[in-house]
């Protein structure tokens, strides 16, 4: 009876039965030929995984990852269940950003129209910042999640983030001040894609070093705190900076320092 | 360069304001209104976003074009986002979304049938790699993808599932509604396809 060709792709995807296993072992090993074709299959395989390997390395588009972040929620949750406590600054600072382009922007009037926005929505969206706090908040107490790219991928990172921000994004080495650099994150502040690098110290407290780009970029370092945050801004040319990490953090300010020498 | 490259502000506002009739390719552009601001499952939108990669590699896998493909993506994930009540936290997010995925995609080929087979040939007969589309969408996907972008549809798709992303057959026959015979006849022939396009262009082959 005829081999039938399509086991060999089941073998090597340990789809057989033992018995179906032992009779292709068998066939292999007296047919040099079905070897070979085995063989071209593996690298086939190995062709596929490559390509396909690649495709993850492509920046994904900053409208994508905001339209998924702004979404609307369920419309409804279920009687027996009770409300969620999510304070307004922490529910607005995750959408912040899609709003509040839409508002800083002419084009925004019409979607405006009509629509049940408050005195505080409108004017909550003014500052990058306070977006950039409230996103400290949540993932500087995460763990498992703490970046959505780890510092192994450092060149894909800069790569990625650069695109994204039209801006040249690079990592930092801020070991010199303790800190070590844990991955990165695409955060939307403001409208805009804000590039996130994380860093954390031997106490495994979260400093994170946020990037946007600015056509007014600051000239000068300034410190201030926000919603128990503390953090020091500066800029370069074509992007404003801010260190963020625990209020009362004492070096921040030479962390920043370092930074600026290095971005 | 990347796709993002190519997406303006004014595109990455266009997916978070209403257009009334807004469509590209077919998929609707959901909007953000002020009305759905409520409380946020930021974990779920920031699982999402890091699954992106992953879940824009599989809506091409289905669509064969980038611009389709993010459409796709997002379509998936904002049903995802607004039925999330209908997601079992024990099973791993990423194959709930991929089916989610999956049926929009089928619902979308159905409901426009002159997408199907676009003169290709149906998968289970294609004995040679498709050549390559010229078309701008096309060309996205090829210039990370050659070969595997060039295989059939319906080859591709189910090939990334039990290669890359660690389907069994049973599962992809699942994913796909397909007898698990017809999951081991389409991976086998997306490798004999790859294995004799490596052959033509001079990779080793032994007449698979």
């Amino acid at each position: 009876m005829a081999f039938d060709e399509e086991k060999l792709s089941a073998f090597l995807d340990g789809e057989l039965s033992p018995d179906e296993t032992r009779s292709v072992e068998a066939a292999l090993e007296a047919d040099p030929a079905l070897q070979r074709r085995l063989e071209d299959l593996m690298a086939a395989d190995t062709l596929a995984q490559r390509e396909f390997a690649a495709e993850l390395d492509e920046a994904v588009p900053f409208a994508l990852a905001a339209a998924i972040q702004g979404a609307p929620e369920a419309p409804s949750k279920p009687a027996n269940s009770p409300e969620p406590v999510v304070t307004r600054r922490s529910s607005f600072g995750l959408i912040a950003a899609s709003l509040a382009g839409a508002l800083a922007i002419g084009g925004g009037a019409g979607f405006l129209a009509g629509q049940n926005t408050t005195p505080e929505l409108a004017s909550a969206g003014g500052g990058w910042l306070e977006d950039i706090a409230d996103y400290h908040a949540i993932y500087a107490e995460q763990v498992r999640h703490l970046v959505e790219v780890p510092a192994e991928e450092a060149a894909h990172i800069e790569t990625w983030l650069s695109a994204t921000l039209e801006t040249e994004v690079r990592i930092p080495d801020l070991s010199g001040k303790g800190l070590q650099f844990e991955g990165a994150r695409l955060l939307v502040a403001a409208g805009r894609p804000v590039a996130q690098l994380v860093y954390t110290d031997g106490d495994r407290a979260v400093v994170a070093l946020c990037q946007i780009q600015s056509n007014a970029p600051n000239t000068e370092f300034a410190s201030r705190t926000i919603n128990a945050f503390d953090m020091v801004t500066f800029g370069n040319d074509g992007s404003n900076f801010v260190v963020v990490g625990d209020a009362g953090r004492p070096d921040l300010r030479a962390i920043a320092e370092d930074a600026a020498t290095q971005v | 360069m990347g796709l993002v490259a190519k997406i303006s502000k004014d595109e990455v506002l266009s997916c978070t304001q209403p257009r009334p009739g807004s469509k590209r390719a077919g998929w609707s552009v959901w909007p953000v209104t002020a009305g759905g601001i409520s409380a946020v499952s930021s974990d779920l939108k920031r699982d999402l976003i890091g699954l992106l990669p992953r879940l824009r590699r599989f809506a091409r896998s289905l669509t064969r074009s980038a611009p389709e493909a993010d459409d796709l993506v997002q379509e998936a994930c904002l049903r995802a986002i607004s039925r999330a009540d209908q997601w079992d936290p024990t099973q791993p997010l990423d194959r709930w979304v991929f089916r989610i995925m999956r049926n929009l995609w089928i619902s979308e080929l159905r409901k426009n049938t002159v997408r199907v087979g676009q003169g290709q040939v149906p998968a289970d007969e294609a004995d040679e790699l498709r050549s390559v589309d010229t078309g701008e969408a096309a060309l996205a996907v090829t210039e990370v993808q050659s070969h595997i972008a060039r295989l059939p549809e319906d080859l591709s798709a189910v090939l990334l599932t039990v290669s890359v992303e660690g389907y069994s057959y049973a599962e992809a026959a699942e994913l796909f509604e397909i007898p698990i015979g017809t999951i081991m006849s389409r991976i086998h022939r997306a490798r004999k396809l790859l294995a004799q396009a490596m052959s033509d262009t001079g990779g080793a082959s032994h007449g698979v």
